[in-house]
């Protein structure tokens, strides 16, 4: 994937004379910034994942290995099979590479990187809903999830309730645990009725 | 987590692993296992090992969040298929709460390998940071009490790890030596009790939503919220006595109305009644003297109403206007005193709809709405028992069409409760957007896409039009009903009456007329009855938004009884301090740092390592979750706000301009100052040239509706601003972010003039801006990773001089030096 070019100005082999004693090296910027332009795609060619011993992934690339990497979706509600990013898992997390899409990868490799990615995205999905009561400022869910029957309390005055689409919701509740419908249509028109507060 | 909450089955597994209760140091409740699936489990911390207790996840178990949680914990502990992993401490190390999206993983490092222990839900997110910051303190107090004993096993006195000369408040050479059994024994908090008594509802037992605001949404009920806002109306008792005695007159006199208009008039005179007459002692035969009496008494009662009824505007206006006065004054005064992480969580559109609207709302039903209910109740009973004394067979027929009015109305209240509920979302995306696209004016504009949000607009204005329609679809449909209803009660009643007056001649046509006219009468009050409760639950909702804004509790609270801070040196000392806006991402991580009086501190690092929290920190915008702050060796959380204010100023990279005059928002933390005082502020802040090149100098309207500033000017009114308010620290955080070089080189002369005698905390990432500076320190990842001063910085070649290498040679493209 080449990088952009002309950041550093059009002219090449960097300004003819140099800033008092310190040459300014623009063609060493202009490779930096290429550095920092660069996507990287990794796929069943150059990189290698493994489940660790304690449950994590490692990965090997050319001849950089990770003894752990964290698997990111870019793109995590519209598009969670596509531009997954592969970061070291230090807390200022870098990014190794990315996966275009998760089909580039062997099967066994996807699931692995799907396995990860659900502990990260872990959110119960609401496929009932028993009752919602609104109090003074605060919502009462008491739903089943495909986790099991979960009651959670949601604030009324923030954005607790987000709209992904027309019928895909995102809940979060006042800890911003995350529940989700993915179809509200799904639902029956009683259980609509009862989430008819924030449709 | 509370001991009294640790399962005995749990503790009876633990015992037979070698765990005794008194063993452990820390401990902490989990919702999930390691594959993020729903269970129980406890970690518990002891000076040997690390224990994860783990249930088997059961999806048929009811899982409680915040708001359902009860004071008792989760229930069935005794029950369950236990499973327990124990790990070896000596090989354990970096314990960590790893935040994931909506869950944490615990991870640790055990020989060497990272392994998933647990998960957990936010719900616990807290408990477990501290677990897990326990954990810290114990293996670093294990580890460093074993080194010293390797090496010398006389001195207990200091931790190998401080440097020489640096004192870390936790004891000084002259204590006699706590043994490391002492100092491990203090950093154990199981059974220690801590703060979470608060965060339950003494009522009903479940945790509270929101721990900052102490209200059980479940608890409170609206008559309680009802009695709240009553409390408003009692300072004008007097007023609204008035009111009650107008309203009591006008149903009085609109009781009397259909008598008049119909018995008297029709029976009496027109049928001219001469015993009548006698009452009143008219002559025989004057039935036009009475009929001109009976018409004057009519019209005088209808100017009687009419006054009546200004007499009743005035009284209301007046309640109206104070109540509503009042009610703002409060919101707006607690909003004024929560703490920033209440604004940080809530938007800001929703926030103006609460304070400009809701007390609109609220007030309009106190005044118009419940007077009505008595006044309302009493003309229908009035109504019904003149109605019974006239003909009881026709009241009945009214008294069955009652029920179905009432039925009617119970069975469109909920409806209307939704549409509400409805409308005031709407509305407040469109205030939302309206206020977003304020704001942003500038990039739509520039990136030509008025018509895109005007369509977005659209979206959410049509939202707002048709729950207004669903709204008054549900009324009409209500109101239709009610007519409806009453035109079949009103013409069954005259069919029936004409029976009565002209077979069977029971009644005369005056009575029917009278009759009918209390029918009338009523169709006003069960109206309002059908309307009431809606009106009723909307201002409630009002209220109970009012009032959690009210009721929050600032998170920052001033200590009760505080020390004035008089004449300080301005010494700041920071002790192991520890902060992060959310429990689990710290932003600064164990601080220590000390400046000297009146000396000037630089602090460099990239965005967002922590800098601006640092300094907020010092101000007390927000409180540090470990650790303390002193000033002048008082800790800043004893003193006085007032005190702190004025002693501790500002200038940030986020500047505000208030409206008001260029004037005004220089002297803002000074209000008394002089024109003098003023002027000699915004020289040394370079604000005096463009001030005064500006048409009405100082005198110039600035803010949201005067005369714009540039991002440069703003800065420099902004930093005259601290400086007139004279501090005695002074905290510039980016102050010179938006001037260009000359400004700033400007700037900087006055600033070295302003730090003299006062302790200058600067945030820079212009390096030259800190070239006076006493000592520097640079802060990564929360943590201060070198400090020193200028020259040694330099020669350590770490952080600090690869910025300045950068910098001098960016400064060398652009051919400066």
């Amino acid at each position: 994937m080449p990088g952009f070019r002309g950041f550093g100005g059009g002219r090449p082999g960097g300004p003819g004379k140099p800033f008092g004693e310190e040459e300014f090296n623009l063609e060493q910027m202009e490779k930096e910034t290429e550095e920092m332009l660069k996507m990287r795609f990794l796929d069943k060619k150059n990189a290698e994942f493994k489940a660790t011993g304690g449950g994590f992934v490692s990965l090997k690339v050319g001849d950089e290995e990770y003894s752990r990497i964290q698997v990111v979706r870019m793109f995590p509600f519209t598009d969670p099979d596509h531009y997954i990013s592969i970061r070291t898992s230090d807390e200022n997390s870098k990014e190794i590479g990315i996966i275009k899409d998760l089909k580039d990868v062997p099967k066994e490799t996807a699931e692995l990187l799907v396995s990860q990615m659900n502990l990260r995205y872990f959110t119960p999905i609401i496929t009932k809903i028993i009752n919602i009561k609104d109090e003074y400022g605060y919502a009462y869910f008491d739903v089943v999830t495909d986790r099991g029957q979960c009651r959670f309390t949601i604030n009324m005055g923030g954005s607790a309730v987000v709209h992904l689409s027309e019928t895909r919701i995102l809940i979060s509740d006042v800890d911003e645990n995350r529940f989700e419908i993915p179809d509200v249509m799904k639902l029956t028109p009683g259980e609509r009725k009862k989430l008819d507060l924030f449709l | 987590m509370k001991k009294e909450l640790f399962p005995k089955a749990v503790l009876k597994l633990l015992k037979e692993n070698g765990i005794e209760e008194e063993d452990i140091f820390a401990a902490s409740a989990t919702d999930m296992n390691t594959n993020c699936l729903y269970a129980d489990g406890f970690v518990v911390l002891t000076l040997k090992s690390l224990a994860i207790v783990m249930s088997a996840p059961d999806e048929k178990e009811i899982r409680s969040f915040k708001g359902y949680m009860s004071k008792d914990g989760q229930t069935g502990y005794e029950n369950k298929d236990w499973s327990l992993k124990i790990y070896d401490l000596e090989k354990t190390e970096h314990l960590k709460a790893e935040p994931q999206v909506a869950c944490s993983l615990l991870t640790a490092d055990v020989d060497g390998v990272t392994y998933r222990l647990t998960a957990f839900s936010n719900l616990y997110k807290r408990e477990m940071h501290k677990f897990v910051r326990t954990f810290d303190k114990i293996s670093m107090e294990l580890k460093a009490s074993d080194r010293i004993e390797d090496k010398d096993k006389g001195n207990l006195s200091e931790k190998p790890e401080l440097a020489e000369g640096q004192d870390n408040g936790k004891g000084t050479k002259n204590e006699p030596a706590e043994t490391k059994e002492e100092r491990l024994q203090k950093l154990k908090v199981y059974g220690k009790d801590e703060d979470d008594k608060d965060e339950y509802c003494p009522t009903c037992g479940m945790m509270y939503p929101d721990k900052s605001r102490k209200v059980c949404p479940r608890c409170m009920d609206r008559r309680s919220i009802f009695m709240r806002v009553l409390g408003y109306f009692k300072p004008y008792k007097m007023k609204i006595a008035g009111l009650f005695l107008c309203y009591i007159l006008t149903a009085g006199l609109n009781l009397v109305w259909p008598y008049l208009n119909g018995t008297i008039l029709y029976d009496k005179i027109l049928a001219k009644n001469e015993d009548f007459l006698k009452q009143f002692g008219i002559e025989d035969g004057q039935f036009i003297t009475a009929l001109l009496m009976v018409v004057l008494t009519m019209l005088m009662a209808r100017i009687t109403i009419i006054v009546i009824g200004m007499i009743q505007g005035v009284f209301a206006a007046k309640i109206v206007t104070s109540v509503v006065r009042d009610m703002k004054k409060s919101i707006f005064g607690n909003m004024g005193k929560l703490s920033i992480s209440f604004f940080r969580s809530r938007q800001t559109g929703s926030l103006m709809t609460r304070v400009m609207s809701d007390a609109d709302r609220i007030t309009g039903f106190f005044i118009d709405g419940l007077p009505n209910i008595f006044i309302s109740g009493l003309t229908i009973l009035v109504s019904l028992g003149f109605m019974f004394s006239i003909k009881w067979q026709m009241t009945l027929m009214v008294l069955v069409v009652i029920p179905f009015i009432m039925l009617i109305g119970l069975k469109l209240r909920p409806r209307i409760w939704t549409q509400f509920g409805h409308r005031h979302r709407a509305e407040r995306a469109v205030n939302s957007q309206v206020n977003d696209n304020l704001t942003g004016a500038r990039v739509v504009k520039a990136f030509g896409q008025e018509k895109r949000e005007t369509t977005r607009f659209e979206k959410n204005n049509s939202r707002l039009r048709e729950a207004e329609m669903s709204i008054v679809g549900t009324q009409n449909l209500v109101r239709g009903s009610y007519s409806g209803i009453f035109e079949i009660l009103n013409i069954s009643v005259w069919l029936i009456g004409v029976y009565l007056i002209m077979v069977t001649h029971e009644i005369e046509l005056g009575i029917m007329i009278t009759f009918v006219g209390y029918i009338g009468q009523l169709q006003g009050p069960i109206n309002f009855f059908s309307r009431v409760f809606h009106w009723w639950s909307d201002s409630m909702n009002s209220a109970q938004r009012m009032f959690e804004i009210i009721d929050s509790v600032p998170e920052i609270r001033e200590a009760e009884n505080p020390i004035e801070l008089e004449n300080p040196m301005g010494k700041i000392e920071l002790k192991n301090v520890s902060f992060g806006y959310e429990v689990n991402r710290p932003v600064l991580k164990e601080l220590d740092l000390e400046i000297k009086a009146g000396s000037m501190l630089g602090i460099v690092g990239r965005s967002g390592a922590g800098k601006t929290t640092l300094v907020n920190l010092i101000s007390r915008m927000y409180d540090p979750q470990e650790g303390e702050i002193l000033i002048d060796g008082k800790n800043i959380k004893d003193l006085s706000f007032k005190s702190l204010r004025r002693n501790v100023a500002m200038v940030s990279q986020e500047t505000y301009i208030f409206m008001g005059t260029v004037e005004e928002n220089i002297a803002y933390a000074n209000p008394a100052a002089s024109h003098a005082d003023v002027i000699r502020a915004a020289k040394l802040a370079s604000a005096h040239e463009f001030i005064m090149r500006m048409p009405d100098g100082y005198d110039t309207r600035i803010g949201s509706s005067g005369r714009e500033l540039s991002g440069g000017e703003k800065q420099r009114i902004s930093i005259a601003r601290a400086i007139l308010s004279n501090p005695k620290i002074l905290i510039l955080d980016e102050a010179t972010a938006s001037v260009d070089t000359e400004t700033e080189r400007d700037i900087q002369r006055s600033i070295s003039y302003l730090i003299k005698g006062r302790t200058t905390i600067s945030i820079a990432h212009r390096l030259s801006t800190l070239k006076d500076a006493d000592y520097l320190v640079v802060i990564d990842n929360g943590k201060i990773t070198e400090r020193g001063t200028h020259k040694e910085l330099e020669e350590l070649k770490g952080t600090y001089y690869k910025l300045m290498e950068l910098q001098r040679k960016a400064l060398a493209l652009k051919g400066i030096e």
